[in-house]
């Protein structure tokens, strides 16, 4: 048996996945092949690499993530005794909307956009360029229209839902960037806010989306804080000892927030 | 008294028992910290994206399927997590030996040599060849869950783990000979008598 046939078999073969026939024959193999049976002791070898230990602070850190996690979801007893339920259905609750008559006119619309817009590109390059530049607005209006009626839903996962689409637009619109900077302080979830701070966050290289977001430092759930003094440090805020400082002086601050702006704070100086 | 499976214990955190993650934590902690810390060489970094892992485990956390093996889902975030960092804080500076984790003690003892120089040759390897050992050697991943975390056929996962493993091959023992000859010139020297040296009586 040659080494190319070998090179088949050796990932297996170290795995122990082999049939006893094969293994036979790559034991053979091994025993006369220098460089082959080097491979074998080398990956033998990987096992003496000493397991690295994460640092004494780690679990802490975890442990107040959760903590002002759970912080957050408490302060929606309505939302989470429902939880469940809505998560179970989420299925459901999709086909719903889309069954629900601003759903149907929406896709409807949409569908019959995404159709013409179709049609004209197959047509040919020649296109008369008021009609094609028509057609995208149209397009994109109609994404708008999902998005912002996504927001407004009754049910958690349909918002999760909106805050996704919006991400499918390198241009963020006015109209929605507003719907999400509501959402961003006020959604009852804290998965939702969560989820449309990731979505602002694409944008923040926006000096009116930048501010926008962290202005909502101020807010109640703090996981969302965690995560927006989190963004301060990474995008290096020229205010952000202001801010942090602004922060720690708000009256009734969660535990954890506080620990995490003097982390802040130590990470800035 | 038998451990829940991972994958109970993820059930139990999507229906909002935020609490049970602690467990998968202490599971789960030590094994990614190592993915990282062998992948990047940076134990602060390593230990920042541990902690982004289980942010996103609870972000996502409804996305989380019954039926899907707990640890490929897991290491699915890990990548991700890694791979936006870098595409926000692209690395700055090749992997220096001085950023290499454990420093070992220069003891004699062959095997921690063996170990020091293995250290070293595994982050000589392009980052590719790199991560694919240490999700199949030390993740313990199967080559199925590799092929679907990486995106590719069961077969380029083979061909992929042997070329990785030719190449550690390679870069140890070249590292070895390196060791050897400077070990083969420090004896060298010290048999060169120095001047006005200690036989001078």
């Amino acid at each position: 048996m040659k080494c190319e046939h070998i090179a088949e078999l050796l990932p297996d073969y170290l795995q122990g996945n082999l049939g006893p026939d094969e293994h036979q024959n790559v034991e053979a193999h091994l025993e006369q092949c220098a460089d082959c049976s080097e491979e074998v002791v080398i990956w033998r070898k990987l096992s003496l690499l000493p397991v690295d230990q994460p640092g004494p602070t780690s679990r802490a850190r975890f442990e107040a993530m959760l903590q002002a996690y759970q912080a957050g979801r408490s302060n929606q007893p309505a939302y989470d005794a429902d939880w469940r339920k809505r998560a179970s259905a989420w299925n459901w609750n999709v086909f719903h909307w889309l069954r629900s008559p601003l759903g149907a006119m929406a896709w409807s619309a949409a569908l019959l956009a995404i159709g013409v817009f179709a049609g004209l590109r197959l047509a040919g390059p020649k296109l008369p360029s008021p009609d094609f530049v028509a057609m995208q607005s149209e397009l994109a209006s109609m994404k708008q229209l999902v998005v912002l009626s996504m927001l407004q839903q009754q049910s958690a996962s349909a918002r999760l839902e909106g805050v996704s689409w919006s991400t499918r637009d390198q241009q963020l619109d006015p109209q929605v960037l507003s719907a999400l900077l509501h959402t961003l302080r006020y959604d009852a979830s804290v998965d939702v806010r969560l989820a449309a701070l990731d979505a602002l966050s694409r944008h923040g290289r926006q000096p009116q989306v930048h501010k926008a977001i962290l202005d909502s430092l101020q807010q109640q759930s703090p996981l969302v804080q965690v995560a927006l003094i989190d963004l301060l440090l990474e995008w290096r805020d020229p205010d952000a000892a202001q801010r942090l400082q602004a922060l720690q002086q708000a009256p009734n601050l969660n535990p954890t927030v506080r620990q995490r702006v003097e982390w802040a704070k130590s990470k800035l100086n | 008294m038998t451990l829940a499976p991972d994958e109970e214990l993820m059930l139990q955190v999507r229906d909002g028992a935020g609490e049970t993650l602690g467990v998968l934590f202490h599971r789960y902690q030590t094994p990614l910290f190592n993915f990282y810390s062998k992948l990047t060489g940076d134990r602060a970094l390593s230990e920042d994206l541990v902690q982004e892992v289980f942010l996103r485990i609870l972000k996502y956390r409804q996305s989380y399927c019954p039926g899907t093996p707990f640890r490929a889902w897991v290491y699915q975030i890990a990548r991700n997590a890694r791979i936006d960092h870098f595409r926000k804080f692209p690395p700055q500076t090749a992997l220096e030996p001085e950023m290499l984790p454990p420093v070992l003690p220069t003891d004699p003892a062959q095997q921690q040599q063996e170990v020091e120089l293995l250290h070293r040759a595994l982050q000589q390897l392009p980052e590719e060849k790199r991560e694919i050992l240490l999700l199949c050697r030390f993740q313990e991943l199967k080559y199925e869950e590799i092929a679907a975390l990486l995106g590719c056929e069961l077969n380029t996962v083979r061909t992929r783990i042997h070329r990785a493993l030719q190449d550690l091959r390679k870069a140890f023992h070249q590292l070895a000979r390196g060791t050897m000859l400077k070990k083969a010139e420090a004896a060298a020297a010290e048999n060169i008598p120095p001047r006005g040296g200690r036989h001078e009586v």
